[in-house]
């Protein structure tokens, strides 16, 4: 069964692409006045847009839900603690860059999250960061250098976990050592309440050689990103890296969706964002001829290219990306409460129907 | 003196869009097919969520879309107003739970009981829509038979003892159908602060009865000249006892970024007109559906004959249960009609699209914040951004 998950926002939300009239979750600035009785000044934060977000999510039948990495944005492991405990059955993947802390504190934060989960928590690690936001919290690591701390990063988050419950010791740990470039750790490993719980499943992104190295010795899930150019070549290279290192990765795709019944509709929606943020080049024709378009990015998305057409045309889509290895994607659209019921009443089992039609016939009310 | 502006619930489970025939795909009174939602399907099972959660978001989404509440209305085959809004009572912040209900299946003390916790569970956000009953199989179905003026005549008597075991204090009566010795609500319980009291009916016991009692006039929407007459009546009546009512108007909305958007999604809804549903639904003695039935012709040659004036069609019906006025057209458009119902007089209105969830934002966001443009200006206030809890 493919896994769908859905991309939460982390600058607030709304239906329109300009930020400034995007109301929902406190960035877009505050509602107008009118004479309607509005109770609301003072009582609602940003969060409680977000969480109606990830009750969306869950209630639509969605896998789970990635709390991004956004240094202007909502903090990711904040989201990801509301997330885990506002849901029962979605997996939450929290992203994060490996300089936030140490692993061993990383591991810690994320075995309280994964008891209070049943061991829902993922990780999904932002390797590639802009350079001013790098050079602004002070981290020095440039270039294929932080592809090295990555991987000791995980070495190390791995070495001090222990899946197996240990009795708990003081202050002892179970003899994990570790002397890197990055990280230094004598005897760690995670004993009593922290111990007996699975690791959380690793997931990255990139497309250089170093990203797909990366995957291919550490990773579980490689996240691609769709280009004009399509993602057979990555996807290869990804399972030809990961054989050489005697492993499997999966293969993942971000992408945003504008699904609508008809494709006619999907378009319209598309180029009506459009003309909101390009008022003056209202044509907006950035098609690539096949369902797929160039224009997300402009509408306030962090990927340029994804799927614009009819519930079928996009299922279609995406049951192709399935035949070329993908097997885990996160999808995303705006509103996003709107676009998440859209997402789980009318395209998933479209794509996907093992898993979500009923195995056995239930009693119709 | 600002318009209080609440949004429906549907009670009865939701369906994805208006264009489509009537499957409610979320909640469970449609059955289970793929796309559900409340429960949905994982791993080939239901995954154990249902119907209220959804409800839930609804609330949400109403709340921080800018409405003060939402109305939660009762039929015989709907999950009840009561237990709704006491299991959503801790999880809504601002959300106001207009609880409809009739009173002839509740009796008033026991009401007073259940409106006091719920006052006390939310901070005071329980308000009352009272109806007096639609007659016809429904009433029958409820085992009421109790004829059209008495059901009346037992709403106001119901209010009176409501309203006598409210502070407390030892309360007597004897009418027709209440009596009371000593009655009052326990100390812990008194005090709170009494519901507001939205008040449907549209004939003139209902006129009577809402006079002594109301807080507001609860109408269908109908074309404006009708309205201002029922307006005109009620508020003479009210004056006969001294008090001056408002006015609240429940009002079903298509609202698009165009006009041409709005009528389309009204021209695919129209595929699955059910005639026969809407002329079941108005079996009965209720005087507000008769004053609707005459409104709608009886040989239509297409959606547009519906449109009585201005972007005020009277099909809604016709492609699903409930009244038959709603506005349709632009944002702009139905802001400006929302306007005019508020210089005829109206104080109050109650909303409502489907799907229920979608549209509260669709409206709250894209209609609520043009109110008051081709009326007044809107006061300046500071930006309240704020936060506390």
């Amino acid at each position: 069964m493919t896994e769908f998950l859905w991309r939460l926002p982390t600058q607030g939300d709304g239906r329109h692409a300009g930020a400034a009239t995007r109301h929902r979750g406190g960035f877009g600035g505050p509602a107008p006045v009118t004479p309607a009785t509005d109770v609301r000044p003072g009582r609602f934060g940003p969060f409680d847009d977000l969480h109606q977000i990830i009750d969306a999510a869950e209630l639509s039948g969605l896998d789970g839900v990635l709390a991004p990495y956004d240094p202007l944005g909502e903090e990711s492991w904040i989201v990801a603690g509301g997330a885990l405990r506002a849901t029962r059955h979605a997996r939450v993947i929290v992203e994060f860059q490996p300089a936030f802390g140490t692993p061993v504190y990383a591991a810690k934060v994320s075995a309280t999250l994964q008891q209070i989960s049943r061991g829902r928590l993922s990780w999904r690690i932002a390797v590639e960061t802009e350079e001013a936001d790098a050079r602004a919290r002070g981290d020095r690591v440039t270039g294929d250098d932080r592809y090295a701390r990555a991987a000791e990063f995980l070495t190390v988050a791995r070495g001090v976990w222990n899946e197996t419950p240990v009795p708990g010791a003081g202050f002892k740990g179970t003899g994990f050592e570790f002397d890197g470039e990055y990280f230094d750790v004598i005897d760690g490993g995670f004993r009593g309440i922290l111990s007996g719980l699975p690791f959380p499943t690793v997931y990255l992104s990139g497309t250089s050689a170093q990203a797909l190295e990366l995957s291919a010795r550490h990773g579980d899930v490689h996240v691609f990103t769709e280009t004009p150019d399509g993602i057979t070549a990555s996807v290869t290279e990804l399972r030809e890296r990961a054989a050489a290192a005697g492993r499997t990765v999966r293969a993942g795709l971000e992408i945003p969706v504008i699904a609508r019944e008809t494709e006619q509709e999907a378009w319209a929606r598309a180029h009506r964002q459009w003309r909101e943020v390009h008022p003056e080049d209202p044509s907006g024709d950035l098609a690539l001829g096949d369902g797929r378009w160039a224009g997300f990015a402009e509408l306030g998305y962090s990927q340029p290219v994804g799927l614009v057409g009819s519930y079928e045309q996009v299922a279609q889509r995406l049951s192709g990306y399935i035949e070329a290895g993908i097997e885990s994607f996160v999808l995303v659209g705006h509103p996003h409460i709107e676009e998440v019921h859209r997402t789980g009443e009318h395209l998933l089992h479209l794509v996907d129907p093992a898993g979500r039609t009923l195995a056995a016939q239930e009693a119709t009310a | 003196m600002t318009i209080d502006i609440y949004w429906r619930i549907g009670m009865e489970g939701d369906h994805a869009s208006l264009r489509t025939p009537r499957r409610s795909n979320r909640g469970h009174a449609g059955g289970y097919g793929p796309g559900n939602i409340a429960p949905a399907i994982r791993d080939g099972e239901l995954d154990g969520y249902g119907y209220i959660d959804h409800m839930a978001a609804v609330a949400k989404a109403s709340e921080s879309a800018g409405f003060l509440g939402g109305l939660l209305p009762s039929f015989p085959v709907t999950d009840d107003p009561w237990a709704v809004a006491a299991a959503l009572a801790r999880e809504t912040t601002t959300y106001r739970f207009m609880v409809a209900f009739q009173p002839g299946f509740l009796h008033p003390v026991q009401a007073a009981r259940m409106s006091a916790s719920l006052q006390r569970a939310t901070g005071g956000r329980l308000v009352y829509n009272i109806i007096s009953g639609g007659g016809g199989p429904a009433q029958l179905w409820w085992g009421d038979k109790v004829s059209h003026d008495d059901r009346y005549a037992r709403t106001s008597e119901f209010l009176d003892v409501l309203r006598g075991v409210w502070d407390g204090a030892p309360y007597d009566y004897d009418g027709r159908f209440f009596h009371t010795e000593g009655a009052a609500l326990p100390p812990g319980l008194a005090g709170q602060p009494f519901p507001e009291v939205y008040f449907s009916g549209s004939s003139g016991a209902a006129v009577q009865a809402a006079g002594r009692h109301s807080d507001y006039y609860l109408s269908w929407l109908e074309p404006y000249a009708d309205l201002r007459a029922k307006f005109d009546g009620a508020r003479a009546h009210a004056e006969t006892f001294g008090r001056t009512p408002k006015f609240a108007v429940r009002i079903d909305i298509v609202a698009r970024h165009t006009e041409e958007a709005a009528w389309a999604e009204i021209e695919k809804g129209w595929a699955f007109v059910d005639r026969d549903a809407a002329n079941r639904a108005a079996q009965g003695d209720s005087v507000g559906a008769a004053r609707i039935k005459g409104w709608v012709p009886e040989t239509i040659t297409g959606y547009h004959d519906l449109e009585v004036q201005p972007n005020m069609w009277c099909g809604f019906s016709l492609i699903r249960g409930g009244p038959a006025f709603g506005l349709v057209g632009s944002y702009e458009q139905v802001a400006e009609r929302l306007d005019e119902l508020i210089d005829l007089g109206v104080d109050a209105f109650i909303l409502a699209g489907n799907p229920h969830l979608e549209e509260a934002y669709r409206v709250g966001e894209e209609v609520l914040p043009l109110l008051g443009r081709s009326r007044l200006t809107a006061p300046n206030s500071e930006a309240a951004l704020s936060f506390s809890r």
